[in-house]
């Protein structure tokens, strides 16, 4: 592990003091203020089946707990694939959260990728929140312990058909500023996913199925990669899955 | 209901104590054919009215008592006579000036002589808005 | 002459028994059946709503409160004047209550009216612990009535405080269920145009906001004295009786507009205190107000009591009959109003809006934020004869959403229609002033004053013997009931000695709204926005009033220091 990623991982202990000092305040803040909340979730917890019979598990959650001033965020993302009975992608985030402005969050932390490859670990740090005209954005800037950078962006917009039947628009794209072969990245852009999904809100904000499709490209060296491992290049998905919140 | 009369016709005098918001006494007992002169004190620190009719007069009488309130002619504990005095455009004015009624800032006394009619339902009221429903009325019972 | 000497013993002692009253309340786990649900929540003597507690003008109450929870809790008498370690505000007035311990609360009564009781601890309020409190007054009041009842309303939701807290703060709209939808969009296009629609979603989307953003928590079931719209409390009268009743709005969130189809109420008390006598059709009860009405009613028939609301999302209903099990038509709720850029116009004169931004949009809020103008407001319903256009409510931004409008096209009651019907104080000048902005993002759902939450606030000093002029200036979207503890509010209405008392101030989206206190109670006091996750969310102050009655206090020098809160 390289000396930044190390500093990456001290940061919860930097933090946490504040945390502490903000719970040592007196008995009438405990009794009338809202203090440290947290959340579980699962924003994608779905089944994906593509137009070429591949067949796929996607779970993408998210935990976290801490105050208005300071949050801590563990992220989830995985890909099981049927076929391969394998974990194509396991990763991992732990990110301190802090707000920046009115929408929007800086987090920085570390990522840990363990799929059935070779792993890697990342220092993270990115902005999350609330875009004009109600468009929600994630974007991070990740830097590999084998010295490689690269960027992802997701954005999502959602569309009230009604206030319980609500389609979401979804746009993540990767580009890596450096190629690392091992693991499939090519320099450049790596893919584009898009998604449409009809989701209905069944209990409370808590549990919503939806069905919806699913368009992922992979581009470039990327491309090359994935198609001399004997993959696809181009997918589309039929999924089903559910959004959960507790 | 009966008639404005002179206080020489009366033989008898009821003083009728006004106060925020209720009269007393808060029922009155007349004869069929009594004259009447009613000595009527504000003692409270409101406008009041003492006004003799049955409930119905009552209740059209506040509509143009609401007006009054509404136009800044009654304004709580006094009232602004330049506006009551003011033409409201197609010759009325919002004066207040029946013969059965008297319209009191606090700390004034008016009187009003009535020659009675027969037994009728009367009700003594003050019709400043909110008043009479808040309980400032009274029965005028006949013996 | 032994006799006479007993005589008077026993007088004295009648009259003690009289001026002195002791209460007992437990506070216990209850079951709380709405019609739509059965919730496990806290109630007082196990029953949630609690006892109505009935005390007397120059009583000397004595309540012990026996804490049956497993976790710490507190009494807060909403509305009192009392010594401040009796208020019942934790780590304020005192630690709280323990559980299995028993406090004993002794405080003299010194004013008459309706009011209630609630825990200060967490969100036991909204998880069920409130009641009642009528006090009977010691001379005769200016109204008189033949029978009352108490009407408390509440928003009984099926999630607990601390679930719909944590869920307002990982999404603040979770429970808006009101957004607009597409649907909405193309029937608005129809109405005003494609493109008209499409700038307006653009312009409320800019800013990231919500026109829908009206009641932060809905899902609620409305009840009024504990029971739900199916289960109807019924209130029974005689045919020519003329009824009080005491609107008590007890919910965490919820402001209501209430009426009786078929009666006009006469307004005769506004949050305990005797108000100058006000004919409406209709009313909005903002949270942890009370209103007093009177209802004459001539005829053998029932009447709903029906309270939408402000968003439209739920209602509370009852029944005035004259036999049990009579019940009257219940309406339809009203369409959901939506804010408008008039609501807006608060947070944009201080938000972060650049010039381009703001072009183009109707200012028309903005004059409420320059102050009102007070000498119109005497004559504030001036054009009401005319019948034609009801004039705008002053404490409304100017083309707002919220402005109150009553179903039958009659009178709404206004604060502006509020004068004091025999003033506590004389009327003087204040010697400062103290400006309070509510300030909030609704996206992260906080809230706080002057941007400052509570946590990291300093409390706002006050001297004994002063007359602090607030003024409160709404910045955020939402409404909001600000209730000071210990003292009065004066609400200023323009009227000078005239202006009514109240505990809670409501302040709507984009409004400056003043009141004026008599700082005329030592201690330390709670001061907060009285919807609780608005205040659990850090829109909450310690006010701590130095000096006393005893105290040689210079007011002029804390005058001149000026007013930062």
């Amino acid at each position: 592990m390289k000396s930044w990623s190390r500093g990456v991982l001290l940061l919860p202990l930097i933090v946490a003091p504040v945390l502490s000092a903000h719970a040592d305040k007196d008995r009438a803040v405990d009794a009338h203020s809202a203090g440290a909340q947290w959340g579980i979730g699962a924003e994608k917890f779905e089944y994906r089946y593509s137009d070429t019979g591949e067949e796929l598990a996607v779970v993408e959650g998210d935990a976290f707990y801490g105050s208005d001033e300071l949050k801590f965020r563990w992220l989830f993302e995985g890909e099981w694939e049927e076929t391969h009975d394998a974990w194509e992608t396991v990763e991992n985030q732990f990110v301190a959260q802090v707000p920046v402005d009115d929408f929007w969050d800086a987090k920085g932390g570390i990522r840990i990728d363990t799929p059935k490859g070779p792993d890697r670990v990342y220092g993270v740090l990115g902005l999350t929140g609330l875009a004009p005209y109600w468009f929600e954005i994630d974007t991070n800037l990740y830097l590999s312990d084998e010295g490689d950078a690269s960027v992802d962006f997701e954005a999502e917009y959602e569309l009230l058909i009604t206030n319980y039947w609500i389609v979401s628009a979804t746009f993540e794209t990767m580009v890596a500023l450096s190629e690392d072969r091992e693991i499939g990245v090519g320099k450049g852009l790596n893919y584009t996913e898009m998604g449409l999904r009809l989701s209905y809100d069944l209990i409370d904000r808590a549990f919503s199925p939806y069905v919806g499709v699913v368009h992922e490209r992979k581009f470039g060296d990327t491309a090359d990669f994935a198609e001399g491992d004997g993959g696809s290049t181009e997918d589309w998905f039929a999924v089903i899955g559910a959004r959960i919140a507790f | 209901m009966g008639e404005a009369a002179k206080a020489s016709e009366s033989a008898r005098t009821i003083t009728v104590e006004m106060h925020d918001n209720y009269y007393e006494p808060e029922s009155i007992t007349v004869k069929p054919g009594e004259t009447v002169r009613f000595v009527i004190e504000n003692k409270g620190a409101l406008v009041h009215e003492f006004n003799l009719g049955t409930a119905q007069m009552h209740e059209t009488h506040q509509r143009s008592m609401q007006m009054m309130v509404d136009h800044g002619v009654i304004r709580g504990d006094h009232i602004d006579h330049r506006m009551m005095e003011m033409d409201m455009g197609d010759g009325h004015s919002m004066k207040h000036d029946a013969p059965n009624a008297v319209l009191m800032e606090p700390g004034e006394t008016k009187e009003i002589v009535w020659r009675f009619g027969g037994a009728t339902d009367l009700e003594f009221a003050c019709n400043v808005p909110g008043h009479y429903q808040a309980g400032m009325y009274g029965d005028i019972e006949f013996e | 002459m032994k006799r006479s000497i007993l005589t008077a013993l026993l007088a004295g002692f009648a009259s003690l028994a009289v001026n002195a009253g002791e209460y007992n309340i437990s506070v216990d786990r209850v079951q709380i059946d709405t019609g739509d649900f059965v919730k496990e929540g806290i109630g007082y003597n196990g029953a949630s709503p609690g006892p109505i507690l009935r005390f007397r003008e120059g009583e000397e109450v004595t309540i012990n409160v026996t804490n049956n929870l497993d976790e710490m809790t507190s009494i807060h008498w909403h509305g009192l004047i009392l010594p401040f370690e009796q208020d019942g505000v934790p780590g304020i007035s005192f630690p709280g209550i323990r559980p299995g311990e028993t406090f004993t609360y002794q405080f003299p009564i010194v004013q008459a009216g309706t009011y209630w009781f609630h825990s200060h601890s967490g969100f036991q309020e909204p998880n069920g612990a409130y009641g009642a409190i009528v006090i009977e007054p010691e001379g005769r009041e200016p109204f008189r009535y033949d029978r009352e009842y108490v009407v408390q309303l509440t928003d009984k939701h099926p999630h607990s405080g601390d679930r719909i807290m944590r869920n307002l703060k990982t999404s603040a709209d979770y429970y808006n269920r009101q957004q607009q939808t597409v649907g909405d969009f193309f029937s608005e296009s129809a109405r005003n145009g494609f493109v008209a629609t499409l700038r307006d979603r653009m312009m409320w989307g800019e800013m990231r906001m919500m026109k829908a953003d009206i009641e932060d928590v809905q899902g609620f079931t409305g009840l009024i004295n504990g029971k739900g719209p199916e289960q109807n409390w019924t209130g029974l009268f005689e045919p020519g009786e003329r009824i009080r009743l005491r609107f008590i709005n007890s919910s965490a969130m919820t402001y209501f507009d209430i009426r009786i189809p078929g009666l006009t109420m006469t307004v005769v008390q506004a949050d305990g205190n005797n108000v100058q006598p006000v004919n409406v059709d209709e009313f909005r009860l903002g949270v942890a107000e009370t209103y007093d009405v009177i209802v004459h009613i001539r005829d053998e028939e029932a009447y709903t009591i029906f309270a939408e609301s402000m968003g439209r999302s739920g209602f509370a209903r009852g029944t005035l009959a004259p036999k049990e099990g009579m019940t009257a038509d219940v309406p339809e709720l009203r369409e959901p109003p939506l804010l408008t850029m008039a609501d807006m116009a608060g947070h944009m004169d201080h938000g972060d809006m650049n010039d381009d931004d703001m072009a183009g949009m109707d200012h028309g809020g903005a004059a409420m934020g320059s102050g009102m103008d007070h000498s119109a407001m005497g004559h504030g319903n001036m054009d009401q004869g005319s019948g034609s256009s009801l004039p705008q409510d002053p404490f409304y931004a100017q083309g707002s959403g919220l402005t109150p409008v009553a179903s039958n096209g009659g009178r709404f009651l206004s604060y502006a229609d509020l004068r004091a019907q025999n003033p506590l104080y004389e009327y003087r000048e204040p010697t400062r002033e103290i400006e309070l902005r509510l300030t909030g993002n609704m996206e992260r759902y906080e809230w706080s004053i002057n941007g400052i939450k509570y946590e990291d606030a300093d409390p706002i000093v006050l001297q004994y013997g002063e007359r602090v002029r607030f003024k409160f200036v709404n910045e955020t979207m939402m409404t909001h009931p600000m209730h000071l503890h210990g003292m009065w509010s004066i609400l200023d209405v323009g009227e000078g000695k005239w202006n009514p008392l109240k505990h809670v101030i409501s302040v709507a989206p984009a409004t400056t709204v003043y009141m004026e206190t008599e700082v005329d109670a030592p201690g330390e006091w709670a001061f907060h926005c009285h919807l609780s996750y608005h205040a659990a969310a850090g829109m909450f102050r310690k006010i701590v009033v130095e000096g006393g009655p005893d105290d040689q206090v210079d007011v002029s020098a804390v005058a001149r220091e000026g007013g930062d809160a």
